[in-house]
């Protein structure tokens, strides 16, 4: 990796200044490193943001849980109030990665993670994504790659606490030049779908602050099927949640990950599920409508009959049938 | 970039910034003293260092080691590389293959992935750092016992990866050391006799020892 400068920030105003334009913020650093050492960003000072103050707690409310944007991945995998709470975000916790990772990724940085597209991620690639001309993928090795694209580029969005976040119908809160924005992680993730040099709408110097879930959906669910059973990357991911009440579904939500440059919802079948007793029939018939549109390339296809079993598996899952 | 100590390893410390203070502060109550020096730290932890060489403190089993470390030199390296402390491996350096893997206020994490310069403050212990008056922890006697190992390179990682597990977790299933261990792959293939490995030295005896790990 090139050389850099190196600063710790106490505050958040401290660390938007040391950043500056031309810097980037360091939690983590699984997926900065690994930039870092593919030469694919040269940040000219990373700003190490873990002494934030407040931003690595866990904090219970009435309506809704704060999690912090430095919470580790290993924090809420071992918070049992979480594994009750929010199960399908446990769930995806633990799913991620390895120990050692889990031990030093935090929230926000799963949430800004870069494209794992491996053209993308190959120092000697200049793909769509890095401002050149052609997606390597699209007519290649696309097997990891999305069923839905809002632009040329196909690499999906991969961060699992994007997919549960979505289906907990969380919201992000960001700093943006010392005002905060509250982002849906449709919102997050909204000029990944129009642009094809985004990997989520996160602009130099934004700093995700925390997460809000609210505490509608007390059933959730995550699912991710890979090539190898642990420590991989999902070839899909699904996550559900939602109320149960006299046997009918409330307020449900579905999303996909690792399909969509963005976690893939679809409204109408939310919309659908709402108020139905939840049998079989039903949840293929919401699987359809989510996957309805789905643009295969040459070798991703099974990924919607895969996408398709996991979103009914979740469903019956979330009814506690399977 | 060279292996040698800081010239000026406290250029930053308390007592430089109570020296500068002059007499007004020398006079002050200890208490605000503290205070003021706790901010002036904060202050300086708030500037920009680097490309060049820094002064970089590292507490790795529980020894102080100071090195001039540029800021990009990751945890591994400067364990390696800038001190005498090669029981980490480098296999992958893509926080993929767990060879690195060292403990970090006991938590395993990969060295390659992280930062010397970030790492400071922290406790660091390696492989190195496990064995006690010169006997071996529990861990490492049931690789011996097991014969969890062939080439052995992988070998240090697994067995931080076990000790980590063992200190959270006394009895844990197969399962669970599986879980902890799915960070640490070993290309000779000795999986199965490392997961006994790991059972013997929680006290938690296999009924096979040619259990097949499915991973399933």
């Amino acid at each position: 990796m090139k050389a850099f400068q190196y600063a710790t920030a106490h505050s958040t105003s401290s660390a938007r200044e040391l950043v500056g334009e031309k810097g980037a913020y360091l939690a983590g650093g699984n997926d900065l490193l690994g930039l870092l050492k593919e030469y694919l960003v040269s940040p000219e000072t990373l700003v190490n943001i873990k002494s934030l103050p407040g931003l690595n707690k866990i904090e219970r409310g009435e309506k809704f849980w704060t999690i912090g944007a430095l919470v580790t991945v290993a924090q809420i995998e071992n918070n049992a109030e979480i594994k009750k709470v929010f199960p399908g975000l446990h769930e995806a916790a633990t799913e991620i990665a390895s120990q050692q990772i889990r031990n030093v990724a935090t929230v926000g940085g799963n949430l800004a993670q870069h494209s794992r597209c491996w053209y993308f991620r190959h120092r000697d690639v200049k793909c769509l994504k890095k401002n050149g001309d052609l997606c390597y993928a699209r007519n290649s090795e696309n097997r990891y790659h999305s069923l839905f694209t809002g632009n040329d580029c196909i690499s999906p969005v991969v961060s699992s606490l994007a997919t549960i976040f979505t289906a907990l119908d969380a919201t992000a809160i960001i700093l943006r030049d010392g005002n905060e924005l509250r982002w849906s992680m449709a919102e997050l993730y909204a000029d990944a779908w129009s642009q094809r040099l985004a990997h989520n709408s996160l602009q130099p110097g934004d700093l995700i602050l925390r997460v809000e879930i609210p505490l509608a959906r007390s059933r959730s669910v995550f699912l991710q099927a890979s090539e190898k059973h642990a420590f991989d990357w999902a070839l899909v991911s699904c996550a559900a949640a939602a109320e149960i009440e006299n046997g009918k579904l409330k307020s449900p939500r579905v999303a996909l990950g690792s399909i969509s440059n963005v976690p893939h919802q679809v409204a109408a079948a939310n919309e659908f599920l709402n108020g139905k007793v939840l049998d079989d029939a039903i949840a293929t018939q919401a699987a359809a409508m989510i996957l309805q549109g789905a643009k295969p390339l040459e070798f991703n296809g099974y990924k919607v009959p895969l996408a398709e079993t996991l979103i009914r598996r979740a469903l019956l899952k979330l009814k506690g049938d399977a | 970039m060279k292996n040698s100590a800081p010239e000026n390893p406290g250029a930053h410390s308390r007592r430089t910034f109570l020296k500068s203070l002059g007499t007004v502060a020398a006079t002050a109550a200890t208490a605000q003293v503290k205070t003021v020096a706790a901010e002036l730290e904060k202050a300086n932890a708030e500037k920009i260092i680097g490309p060049d060489a820094v002064p970089v403190t590292l507490n790795v089993n529980g020894e102080k080691i100071k090195l001039l470390l540029e800021p990009r030199v990751t945890l591994l390296d400067a364990l390696r590389n800038y001190s005498s402390l090669t029981g980490a491996k480098e296999g992958c350096d893509r926080a993929t293959c767990g060879a690195c893997t060292v403990l970090f206020d006991d938590a395993p994490i990969y060295a390659c992935q992280k930062l010397a310069i970030e790492a400071q403050g922290h406790a660091i212990t390696t492989v190195e750092g496990l064995a006690k008056d010169g006997k071996l922890n529990k861990v490492q006697l049931a690789f011996i016992e097991k014969d969890a190992l062939q080439c052995g390179y992988c070998t240090p990682g697994f067995v931080m990866s076990i000790t980590a597990l063992l200190k959270k977790n006394f009895h844990p299933t197969a399962d669970e050391v599986k879980h902890a261990c799915a960070g640490n792959l070993c290309r000779c293939g000795c999986h199965p006799h490392i997961l006994q490995a790991a059972l013997k030295a929680a006290g938690v005896e296999h009924a096979s020892k040619t259990e097949v790990v499915t991973y399933a």
